[in-house]
């Protein structure tokens, strides 16, 4: 009894130091940001709205290594309703379950009637991944797809051109790494490992045979498809194109390797091309870029990618915050963070602005990559999707079960979740 | 004791001496002894029973933190589900693995280590102390560490094999040699525990059984299966009981190492309610799982506690 008194006298006493604070008209935003995507400029862009509104004090938590890790961080913060964080960084698959668990504030009553115009001036795939059932859930940060990586100087060194399909990439990398008889040297990398970039494994080649895993969120699951994308990589590994324990690898083991000179062909996202050209780069002004490859008589596709600022729906200064986001969501900071950090922006108008084209030239290239790129289904389910896409495949390279297996363990296990 | 109390009461309480409580002040030691329980009785209503018919109850509603609705009931749909999901049977059935194959062996190995840790050493304190070592460190590390043991490229295993001319493992890449790694580490990780209660056991072992066996000329092996094993019985299920408990909620060292891999292959039946309730947040599925994973640990212990009865 006491006890409790006590808190609710604590709490109560909180609550007034809070509310004072409010009329004082300082307030105070906590915002996560993923610690891959460099918190570091992000910091120069709070500091920037921190000078011109003098009565917000931003601070900065950053956490976890991968878009799994922060989820789990931000699952518990969510679940415990705690208000200690206003603002939070989200993976692109994220906005939609946060929407429907209620952890975020729609944008709708600061945007008002205008909220469908207003995300018009984004990419088309970022206002559709931020909308859920016309509430706009969350505001894009910046954008993001998987590219096809090669080394310039060992193509030209053979006379070869970049691949347009998945068969002349098999070709192309059995003819250089037999002619370079390096043993460390890898035709392929990717992500074999049971994580969320092999989702985007799985993805790339059956989104690219035209076919869709979600419609109107239903599963519309092609069996023939999925058991060719399966085998698509699974030979690669057999061939001997992609290494025998690609199983193991993550998306940064393939940038490493990549970044070592090991590899001749990747399979990654935008933030590897920066590396690529740092000083302890190995590889550096020998890289090329360009979009994925299709499989025979497909259509090239890539895994849309990309981050967004979500409102907690726990949080004390919900307008405040929202007012901040529409901040950082905007093509001035769009820009920024692409001179700065070589995040691609989430406007199209901004890849073809003059500053970003001199400082990061090949975003020129990146922009209908981005505009074609598809989406990852969108549920709320999506954690138990991705599960299940991630660990059949990983057991499909690793030779723990065959394609055809795998296939049909994936639709049973889709179906349970999505039914 | 008992007047003090009563004194005490009477005075500052009514004066019918009707109420419920006055039962209490009988000084029978029955009740004293009620009310001596009362505290850990509450406690333990507090953090066991509580929690355990909560989640038996959330085991027959359908939760998910996710779906942004209320909690509704299920009746048996989550068991039922449970029994069509694939990844249940094949969690289930690497745990009972697991526990069939590194109990055993840990029991092996931590026999053979309090022995060779009882034999007449001068200085005593590093043979202890080494075996003390695995056991004080956290299961993670342990996991972490010899999954770097176990890199394919990097790691000391595959080093020492192609050292000694074989060819190196893919370790992770396979379920079978996943599965063997696990299984070695936890042998490792464990072993040492088993070591320490039988090194107790070994220890209360009278030397003049030794000595008079000696004399009647018995051999080492003989003494050993005929004197050390049968004093050491009660010791070792003690050890057995602890043991397959945690065995069949391992957890940590699967996780640190292939976090299930390839595929769901090395799973663990803890790890599977683990993914359902923190990354799902399907409370309602987690929590039935727990319950069949509680059910489980219930059932192996009571069938202990009555081979310890019928040994008695």
């Amino acid at each position: 009894m006491t006890l409790n008194k006590t808190m609710t006298l604590l709490l109560a006493g909180a609550a007034v130091t809070l509310s004072a604070s409010v009329a004082m008209a300082q307030t105070n935003l906590r915002v996560f940001v993923s610690s891959q995507h460099r918190p570091d400029v992000w910091r120069k862009a709070f500091d920037m709205y921190e000078a011109k509104n003098a009565n917000v004090k931003v601070t900065i938590e950053t956490g976890g290594n991968t878009s799994e890790q922060q989820a789990q961080y931000l699952n518990t913060v969510m679940t415990a309703k705690d208000s200690s964080l206003d603002v939070m960084i989200l993976d692109v698959i994220r906005p939609a379950q946060y929407a429907a668990a209620g952890w975020t504030v729609p944008f709708n009553d600061t945007l008002g009637s205008d909220a469908a115009n207003y995300m018009k001036r984004y990419l088309p795939a970022y206002a559709e991944a931020n909308t859920v059932d016309g509430k706009v859930v969350a505001l894009p940060a910046f954008a993001d797809a998987m590219f096809l990586y090669y080394r310039k100087d060992l193509l030209d060194k053979h006379g070869i051109q970049p691949p347009q399909t998945w068969d002349e990439l098999a070709a192309a990398a059995k003819k250089v790494t037999e002619a370079e008889k390096d043993p460390n040297l890898q035709g392929l990398s990717f992500q074999g490992k049971a994580i969320e970039g092999a989702v985007c494994t799985f993805l790339l080649p059956y989104w690219s045979m035209g076919k869709q895993l979600v419609s109107d969120g239903k599963l519309s699951f092609d069996k023939e498809a999925a058991v060719k994308s399966l085998k698509l990589w699974k030979d690669f590994v057999d061939q001997g194109v992609a290494k025998k324990n690609i199983a193991e690898v993550a998306t940064d083991d393939t940038r490493k390797e990549f970044q070592a000179g090991n590899v001749l062909f990747a399979v990654n996202w935008s933030y590897a091309w920066g590396q690529f050209q740092g000083a302890e780069s190995a590889v550096k002004d020998k890289v090329g870029v360009v979009k994925l490859p299709a499989v025979q008589g497909g259509q090239p596709a890539s895994c849309l990618g990309g981050w967004e600022w979500g409102v907690s729906a726990y949080s004390n200064n919900k307008t405040e915050a929202q007012k901040f986001v529409q901040y950082l969501s905007s093509p001035e900071i769009s820009e920024f963070m692409a001179i700065n950090a070589a995040l691609l922006p989430q406007f199209p108008e901004v890849y073809t602005d003059a500053d970003v084209t001199k400082a990061v030239p090949w975003f020129a290239n990146a922009k209908p990559v981005v505009e074609t790129a598809k989406a990852r289904p969108v549920t709320p389910r999506y954690n138990e999707v991705s599960e299940i896409i991630r660990t059949t495949v990983n057991g499909v390279l690793a030779g723990q079960s065959t394609p055809e297996e795998g296939a049909t363990q994936m639709e049973g296990r889709l179906r349970r979740v999505l039914r | 004791m008992a007047t003090v109390s009563e004194t005490t009461l009477v005075t500052t309480g009514n004066e019918s001496g009707t109420k419920w409580w006055t039962r209490f002040l009988d000084p029978s030691e029955r009740t004293l002894a009620v009310l001596l329980l009362m505290p850990a009785a509450l406690l333990l209503t507090l953090i066991i029973v509580y929690p355990v018919c909560r989640l038996v109850w959330t085991s027959f509603q359908n939760l998910s933190l996710t779906s942004g609705v209320p909690a509704t009931f299920a009746g048996l749909e989550n068991y039922t589900l449970m029994l069509e999901d694939p990844v249940f049977w094949e969690t289930t059935w690497n745990t009972v693995l697991i526990t069939l194959i590194t109990v055993p062996g840990a029991l092996f190995v931590g026999l053979a280590l309090a022995l060779m840790a009882n034999l007449p050493f001068n200085v005593k304190w590093p043979v202890r102390l080494s075996l003390l070592i695995p056991w004080a460190l956290p299961l993670s590390f342990a996991g972490l560490i010899f999954a770097w043991f176990f890199h394919s490229e990097y790691g000391v295993v595959n080093d020492v094999l192609r050292r000694l001319g074989f060819e190196g493992v893919i370790w992770f890449n396979s379920a079978n040699w996943a599965f063997a790694a696990i299984c070695l580490t936890i042998i490792w990780k464990t072993s040492s525990f088993m070591a320490l209660i039988i090194l107790a056991g070994l220890q209360t072992i009278p030397r003049s059984l030794y000595e008079a066996a000696d004399v009647d000329g018995a051999g080492r092996i003989r003494q050993f299966f005929e004197i050390t094993l049968p004093l050491l019985k009660p010791a070792i299920v003690v050890a057995l009981i602890f043991r397959t408990i945690t065995a069949l909620q391992t957890f940590d060292i699967p996780f640190t190492m292939t976090r299930g891999g390839p595929g769901t292959s090395t799973a663990t039946l803890a790890m599977y309610i683990h993914q359902n309730t923190v990354d799902f947040l399907d409370l309602g599925y987690g929590s039935a799982l727990a319950v069949v994973m509680f059910a489980l640990s219930m059932g192996v212990t009571a069938v202990y506690l009555r081979m310890i009865r019928a040994k008695r």
